[in-house]
């Protein structure tokens, strides 16, 4: 148990915490937005709206992230009009490309959980709220977004501890997250197991407050359905 | 680079990448049946070990399924790949052999899908033994069935029966799982459209061409599973959905 | 000619079908203000359809609603079904009109006053204060006074229907529309909501009550419409219906009910 080399590897491993946890963050706030673009489109009547979005899910929920990344990281690099256009110093940069690509995967997931949401909005409760004049505004503002938010926090959370999972791939694409730290400490120092072990140790530390946050916001959340304290 | 050229490139000829890509295709296939059943193998012990009321052995199987859905998959599958060569470099060593051992990028890619995805299956497993009907069981063992009997006549096949939706589901992440052992170096989808990318400087071509095979297999998979479900869910009595 | 500066609301002539089934074959109705009118019929006669059509949770193809003098724009679709014209017009007159579901329908996240509260506060504008005000005046006035912090999943059906109740009186209602509102309820727990309909019609409510109970419709109600396939098969005051009405199919009727009541 060499404890100064482990407390070293932590220390070197938390030095890249920043970049794994802005890459989180992003992707999963992009991803959401767009998640929720998608949905609207899915459930909006519009024929061709609906087909998009479905054959977009079906292609991010189909394919392999990784390969995603590099479509996105790769591939649209060796196109001249992508070098010449305006999003070049964007599509450039391995960050926003990690950011991008992750952030278009998990929408096409979290769309998918926030249409079920939806979807298990008691018809009863929308139509009582349509009877008192509640316009389509309103209706969504205070019935269908609460009711569907609810909902969603359960599969949502699933989804957000695989986005943390996720981010570990932006090693492959040059990006010195935790995962690239981990891989340097055991290429340069030939230790096998304790650089991977930390790094997991903190992988899974960083999940298991994200799952505790999400259960805390749940009960925040869920007065109705407990049993009531009189 | 002209139409043509990318075409030929994409096809079985002299230049074509087109059966390599296949192989890549069928080696993906192999490496996520391998790993999805050392995932039914280990979800199975683990799922018996929660079912069982025993507290330590339920402790070590949550404990396993909590942190193999808490760290990244690639994390993993580094873990086993070098892990296990370490491993064996050593036991190698001790036995005299100089250098470096490896573990063939197979079994270890095939271990680390396994390792994670039987992680996942546990659940599946205990929520589908829940799913039997108490009075199947107590109708069983009122005839006289000997629990093997019984475990392999009755609560064997229903489990796999109300398991399949979700081991569908499970199936189509081992498949994109699997693209991760394309760092261990193992000739899989990932791994040659990355070979082919970068040998005919083509990554946009290569990537979507392997994108798209992972897309077939896929929807392949969902008609698949389909299928298995809709045949064995032919004697439940479901409700009106 | 209907005298309509007295009626509350009036329906002419509507119509619906949903695909090839005609439900509504050309139903008319005028109700004046303090009427209380019982609409009967077994299931399949449209009677539910025809109240929905009323507030336009269901569009009627055909038909004229006035609600309080005001007319519901409506247009006719090229496949033959209809529309309305002014949605903000659809919503004002909604808000005048106080649905009662068969299935409560409270919102689940929300507690009893907030509840209440939600539609005059957010669709009428009125302020937090006075509505909060009325709202407890109205809980106890439905007898769960003491119920305004607690959530529909923790009180009874018969405390949740006259909860509904309230919050459909709530938004000071013109005319209020009941959807079968004790046919959810445990028997035991009918009775208490009836009585509160009872009282909301002894105050001189306009109340349009699809219902089953024949109770209600006999002893409540100042005017019975028995419906049969989708048409008004017969309709009275109460006492020349229950007494001896001339139509065969609704003496039926009302034997097969008190079969039913055992």
């Amino acid at each position: 148990m060499d404890l100064p080399f482990i407390v070293d590897t932590f220390y070197r491993l938390m030095g890249a915490l920043p970049v794994t946890l802005s890459v989180w963050a992003l992707s999963v706030s992009i991803g959401g937005l767009l998640a929720m673009g998608l949905t609207w489109m899915r459930v909006s009547g519009s024929k061709p709206l609906e087909a998009f979005a479905r054959g977009y899910i079906f292609v991010f929920r189909g394919a392999p992230l990784l390969i995603q990344l590099f479509v996105i990281y790769y591939g649209l690099s060796s196109f001249a009009f992508v070098r010449a256009s305006i999003f070049w110093p964007f599509l450039r940069d391995a960050y926003s490309c990690a950011v991008l690509s992750l952030a278009l995967c998990t929408a096409a997931y979290s769309s998918e959980i926030f249409r079920g949401a939806l979807a298990a909005v008691p018809h009863g409760q929308v139509e009582a709220a349509k009877a008192c004049g509640m316009s389509r505004l309103t209706l969504f503002r205070r019935i269908i977004f609460p009711i569907a938010l609810r909902q969603a926090l359960p599969a949502y959370s699933t989804e957000v501890i695989s986005m943390t999972k996720a981010t570990a791939l932006v090693s492959l694409v040059t990006l010195w997250d935790m995962m690239s730290v981990a891989l340097k400490i055991r290429n340069d120092t030939l230790v096998t197991y304790t650089p991977l072990l930390v790094a997991g140790a903190i992988y899974f530390v960083l999940n298991f407050l994200i799952a505790r946050a999400f259960m805390a916001f749940e009960y925040y959340l869920s007065a109705h359905q407990r049993r009531r304290l009189v | 680079m002209s139409f043509a050229d990318v075409i030929a490139q994409l096809g079985f000829g002299e230049r074509g990448w087109g059966l390599a890509l296949l192989e890549g295709a069928l080696m993906t296939l192999l490496v996520s049946i391998a790993g999805l059943l050392i995932g039914a193998a280990l979800g199975s012990l683990v799922a018996w070990s929660k079912l069982s009321g025993n507290i330590i052995s339920a402790a070590v199987g949550n404990a396993y399924a909590a942190i193999f859905r808490g760290v990244p998959e690639l994390l993993v599958v580094y873990f086993v790949y070098f892990g296990s060569s370490a491993l064996l470099t050593g036991l190698g060593n001790l036995i005299g052999i100089e250098g470096f051992v490896g573990v063939p990028p197979f079994a270890a890619g095939a271990l680390a899908v396994g390792i994670v995805s039987g992680a996942y299956q546990a659940e599946v497993y205990r929520g589908a033994y829940l799913a039997i009907a108490r009075g199947e069981l107590e109708a069983a063992k009122s005839v006289g069935m000997a629990r093997l009997l019984m475990f392999r006549r009755i609560i064997a096949p229903q489990v796999l029966r109300f398991a399949i939706p979700g081991l569908g589901n499970l199936w189509q992440v081992a498949l994109k799982d699997s693209s991760l052992i394309s760092v261990t170096g193992l000739a899989e989808l990932m791994r040659v459209s990355q070979v082919a990318a970068g040998s005919t400087r083509q990554p946009f071509v290569f990537y979507l061409a392997g994108g798209a095979l992972y897309l077939l297999l896929t929807t392949l998979s969902n008609r698949v599973f389909d299928k298995a479900e809709a045949r064995a869910t032919r004697g439940l009595r479901r409700a009106a959905s | 000619m209907p005298d309509n500066e007295q009626s509350a609301i009036s329906v002419v002539n509507m119509r619906k079908r949903f695909g090839k089934l005609e439900v509504l074959k050309g139903i008319s109705l005028n109700a004046r203000e303090g009427d209380v009118i019982s609409i009967l019929g077994s299931s399949g006669s449209g009677k539910s359809t025809f109240l929905r059509c009323i507030n336009l949770l269901e569009i009627p193809d055909d038909g004229v609603v006035t609600v309080a003098g005001e007319t519901i724009k409506m247009r006719k679709k090229p496949d033959g079904t209809a529309e309305p014209v002014d949605h903000k017009q659809v919503d004002r007159i909604r808000s005048e009109l106080g649905m009662v579901f068969q299935s409560f329908n409270l919102w689940s996240h929300m507690t009893v006053l907030e509840n209440l509260i939600e539609a005059p506060v957010h669709v009428q504008k009125r302020p937090r204060a006075e509505c909060v005000e009325e709202a407890h005046a109205l809980l106890k006035k439905v007898g769960i006074g003491d119920k305004a912090d607690y959530y529909p999943a923790h009180m009874s059906g018969g405390q949740q229907q006259r909860a509904a109740i309230a919050r459909a009186l709530a938004m000071r209602p013109k005319v209020m529309l009941f959807d079968e509102p004790t046919s959810a309820l445990d028997p035991e727990l009918v009775g208490e909501v009836l009585r509160v309909m009872r009282a909301l019609a002894e105050e001189g409510r306009t109340m349009l009550v699809v219902t089953h109970e024949m109770s209600f419709a006999r002893d409540v109600s100042s005017r019975v419409m028995f419906l049969h396939q989708g048409l008004v098969e017969a309709e009275g005051p109460p006492a020349e219906l229950f007494g001896a009405s001339k139509s065969e199919r609704f003496r039926q009727f009302i034997s097969g009910q008190a079969h039913k009541a055992g």
